[in-house]
């Protein structure tokens, strides 16, 4: 031991080629197959915006006539699609109302399975977890049945609002759940520690508690709002009216009819109805990215 | 009095619960119910209105639906080889590319902004509307025109047709909800990798390990968990997923031609496309069924309080 | 076994200063300590020398190599860090054994190696277990194991006892003290408990804020503080810090007495100085009549630690002191006592700068 020979320039060789290893690796398994999302964010942008396009994401030419259904209908020979503002409120409507219902559920059910002891607890908690880790989505045949059964099906606005419903069922157990963690991570002494300070239950609820919760409840409800404004199955299979139909719907059909004909519309149509989830997303990343770790849905 | 206020305090929980089991019932409870009785009848669009309108003698029961599904369908095993490729291959991206990911992301990238990027630049796919993203994908492989036809055919690998040439258009299937699911993994691994205590990386390094060595001897053993929930977890979500496949292929001779008819899309096109109800319902049932056998035995095996804890690992 | 030395190293995280312009010379097989409060760069300190932060600025060395911008790997370093950080999927063997199969051993020596280290700490009966089958005391046995099979030319430890209760912390003092000494080994230890810093050291590095405060051994951090900091850090209760001021010659105007030297040297320091601290070590005040007495107080708080008492006191109006005196003398809070300062203990510090001002005048003679 003790006189050993440290040979700097051989380690110095080891590391740069540990370097080398280690970039080649991020590139081979992160950065290189990361090319197709890059591609289609990169084009989306590019292909709304400009009047031509070469390779798909070089634009040149800046227009706004891709976005010319913000002001006409759209129109393919004889078919002639709903106004567009119409539709967004559909959207609206559809995506408001699921995140008003989903938090207005989970909000209850989650403070209930955080804050109050009843018999059955943790067996209510294991199903709703069931629940969330079921795949809903395979009782569509069912829900449609359903629908019909209610006399849903086939009305418009009132099928609309079904599918709502419908959805905001799906997203409940998974909102109720991460409510449920939001709750948890309350420290409730602070509401004793209020009432000690003079607060009286009421306000205490309002001064302390409500800052707390809040972060929990805009977090479910932005949430509910994502899943609803995205929803596209239940609505493309139950909603039959083209009034009624949700963006989704109607951008799905747009593009059976427009693909290869004119991608610039389709792009623009498609960032007009992806904007506000970008916007969310931008803006409460951090809040998202916590959710999708402890109300995970594939 | 007091009785009454006993009475009450008991009852508060149930009446906070009461509107999401109210919701349950109608909306998961029900429907099940639904689908098993669909599978005993022959419903199909031809009887479908009197069915609903509750007019006696409009269906029969009949076990034909489950004969179908055992062996009549001669399609069922093409259906099922196809959904045990999809199932398995995005599985192993979910699963195991997305380790590779993570790793890469949060262990190699020493930056956190370029970390920070690649991480928001993985998780796009999944926030992105389903219809956007489908769209994206027809027009990255659109024949001639799309960007990705031209990178694979200055490559030298230009099929005529992405979406309908076998096994281009099966590949097609799995890249694209590839995509979606890699960042499913990559949301648990990151967050349990970043959860790793710091001295222990450091030990490590200290004890003479290289990067790549840590990443094996360290940080993938302890990823234990988290590769086994993110497993069970997609495993239930994937074999009954089939919103791209519909927006990609949009119909049952499209997906049969493509080979992407998996069983859940399957069931849709026969009772949309076809109006074969109860089939469809019996196709669904065997999901069901799966599902439920799934998260019972997930239950039995991990427990209750481990599937909370995704990313959480064992210090 | 090799020198460690570290040349004005400094480590920034963003705009921070963990670390500021350390200059340290650690002799062959010496037991040096890191001391000072929590955040002031001690552990920072350990950790770029053992390779995993790379200073911001300045070189280390060892013996004359330097090894600055050699990973840790090639440093031949063992380290115990204060949560063990034992790997939780590997048995206490194959804990062990990693840095040996990492080094590419044969199988049978790793085998030799880590039974003869396990003996030696005594852990060879839990090889089999895993961590967390493990007690405290137990753990910390295996990281010292594993930081040690390598026979390393450095051993870090980063607060390695702070995790045991008080009797195997005391038992594990010694023991760590003597295994250092068996093999010979350079040991750099960080800690922020003051007593295993005196009582286990050759020298005591006091760092604050980045800034090495004191180099010195145990006896010289006790009885020379180089500065306030110091010598209100070591010591329990710390050394009394009396504001006074230098009224003329060598009286000084303390709260609630006066206080003049007799020898010449006093008057030396005390010419430069305006305000200064009186410093005396609460042993060092004595209680005695009214005669002989520096100056009276008014006993406030009585606290009994076992052998002693710790008696806090009032002094003129706002100023408190405290002082030890054994139990069985009488004490009662409201009484008037009379101290004496034992003359030899007094240290004198600058008020504006903290230094010790003795210290100041040594360095000058030697020039």
């Amino acid at each position: 031991m003790g006189k050993k020979y440290i040979d700097v320039k051989k380690i110095k060789r080891r590391i740069l080629l540990e370097k080398i290893t280690k970039v080649l690796v991020v590139l081979f398994v992160a950065v290189i197959p990361s090319i197709p999302i890059w591609l289609m964010y990169l084009g989306l942008i590019a292909q709304a915006f400009s009047s031509k396009v070469t390779v798909g994401i070089i634009p040149s030419g800046f227009t706004l006539k891709n976005w010319r259904f913000l002001w006409s209908t759209i129109q393919m020979g004889l078919k002639k699609y709903p106004n567009i503002w119409p539709i967004t409120m559909n959207s609206l409507y559809l995506a408001l109302g699921t995140a008003l219902l989903v938090t207005f559920v989970a909000g209850l059910a989650g403070y209930a399975l955080s804050r109050m002891e009843f018999r059955g607890r943790t067996k209510m908690m294991e199903f709703i977890l069931a629940l969330h880790a079921f795949p809903s989505i395979v009782l569509l045949i069912a829900l449609f049945v359903l629908l019909n059964k209610l006399g849903l099906y086939g009305k418009g606005f009132i099928t609309l609002t079904g599918v709502m419903i419908t959805k905001a069922a799906l997203e409940a157990p998974m909102g109720a759940w991460i409510m449920k963690g939001f709750f948890d991570s309350i420290p409730w002494d602070i509401e004793w520690a209020a009432l000690v300070d003079g607060c009286n239950r009421l306000t205490a609820w309002r001064k302390v508690i409500l800052p707390l919760v809040l972060p929990g409840f805009a977090a479910v409800a932005v949430f509910a709002f994502l899943a609803g404004w995205a929803e596209f199955i239940m609505a493309f299979t139950f909603i039959r009216e083209d009034r009624w139909w949700p963006l989704s719907v109607m951008i799905y059909h747009v593009i059976g009819e427009y693909k290869f004909i004119d991608w610039g519309f389709l792009a623009a149509l498609s960032l007009f109805y992806a904007l506000p989830t970008i916007i969310f997303f931008i803006f409460s990343q951090k809040f998202l990215l916590r959710i999708y770790v402890g109300g995970v849905k594939g | 009095m007091t009785r009454l206020k006993n009475l009450s305090r008991k009852m508060l929980p149930w009446i906070f619960l009461a509107p999401l089991i109210v919701m349950i019932i109608l909306f998961w409870v029900t429907p099940v119910g639904i689908t098993i009785f669909l599978s005993f009848t022959n419903v199909t669009y031809k009887n479908f209105v009197k069915f609903v309108h509750g007019i006696e003698g409009a269906f029969n029961y009949t076990l034909e639906n489950f004969n179908k599904l055992l062996g009549g369908d001669p399609y069922i095993r093409e259906i099922a080889m196809i959904t045990l490729l999809y199932v398995g291959s995005v599985l192993s991206i979910n699963a195991f590319y997305s380790l590779a990911l993570s790793i890469a992301i949060v262990y190699f990238i020493r930056n956190e902004y370029l970390s920070t990027l690649m991480r928001v630049i993985w998780l796009l796919p999944r926030i992105t509307p389903a219809v956007v993203y489908g769209f994206l994908w027809i027009w990255l492989i659109a024949p001639d025109s799309g960007p990705l036809y031209q990178l694979f055919a200055a490559m030298g690998i230009a099929p005529q047709n992405w979406l309908l040439e076998r096994p281009y258009s099966q590949f097609l299937m799995i890249v694209v909800n590839g995509y979606v699911g890699a960042s499913f993994g990559m949301i648990i691994y990151t967050s349990a990798i970043k959860s790793i205590p710091e001295d222990l990386i450091r030990a490590a390094k200290v004890d003479g390990a290289s990067d790549f060595q840590i990443a094996k001897s360290i940080i993938l053993p302890l990823l234990k968990w988290p590769m086994l929930f993110v497993i069970s977890w997609q495993t239930l979500s994937l074999i009954a997923s089939y919103e791209q496949i519909l927006i990609l292929w949009g119909s049952y001779g499209a997906t049969r031609a493509a080979g992407t008819t998996v069983f859940a899309i399957y069931a849709w096109f026969k009772a949309f496309e076809m109006g074969e109800y109860a089939y469809g319902a019996t196709v669904s049932l065997l999901l069901v069924a799966i599902g439920v056998v799934l998260i019972f035995l997930y239950f039995k095996i991990f427990g209750f309080h481990k599937l909370m804890q995704p990313s959480k690992i064992e210090v | 076994m090799v020198s460690v030395k570290l040349n004005k190293v400094s480590k920034y995280f963003g705009k921070v200063k963990a670390v500021d312009e350390v200059t340290l010379y650690i002799k062959d097989g010496e037991f040096v300590t890191l001391l000072g409060p929590s955040g002031c760069g001690k552990t920072t300190t350990l950790l770029m020398i053992a390779g995993i932060y790379k200073p911001t600025r300045g070189r280390i060395y060892f013996d004359d190599i330097d090894v600055t911008d050699i990973p840790p790997k090639d440093r031949n370093v063992g380290m115990v860090f204060q949560s063990y950080a034992l790997y939780p999927h590997m048995t206490v063997y194959n804990n062990i054994a990693f840095p040996l199969k990492l080094k590419k051993l044969p199988k049978n020596e790793i085998d030799r190696k880590v039974r003869e280290v396990a003996r030696l700490l005594k852990i060879d009966h839990l090889l089999d277990r895993k961590p967390s089958q493990l007690s405290g005391g137990q753990q910390q046995r295996v990281a010292l194991a594993r930081a040690l099979v390598k026979e390393p030319d450095v051993l870090l430890l980063d607060e390695p006892l702070s995790n045991l209760d008080a009797l195997l912390r005391v038992y594990m003092r010694a023991e760590l003290k003597r295994l250092q000494k068996t093999l010979g080994i350079t040991a750099i230890y960080v800690t922020h408990d003051q007593i295993e810093a005196l009582s286990m050291s050759d020298r005591i590095v006091v760092m604050n804020e980045g800034r090495i405060q004191q180099i010195g051994t145990p006896d010289e951090i006790y009885s020379k503080p180089a500065n306030t900091f110091v010598a209100s850090f070591i010591g329990t209760p710390p050394m009394n810090l009396i504001p006074c001021r230098v009224t003329s010659g060598k009286a000084l105007e303390c709260p609630g007495f006066k206080y003049v030297f007799e020898d010449e040297i006093a008057e030396k320091i005390l010419k430069e100085h305006n305000e200064i601290y009186l410093g005396i070590r609460p042993e060092d005040v004595l209680i005695t009549s009214k005669e002989d007495s520096d100056t009276e107080a008014v006993i406030l708080v009585v606290e009994p630690i076992g052998k002693d008492l710790v008696v806090t006191l009032q002094l003129g109006d706002e100023q408190t002191i405290k002082f030890l005196t054994p139990s069985s003398t009488k004490m009662n809070p409201g009484d008037k006592v009379y101290l004496k300062f034992r003359r030899d203990r007094i240290h004198l510090f600058d008020k504006e700068t903290g230094r010790r001002m003795e210290y100041i005048i040594k360095v000058g003679e030697k020039e």
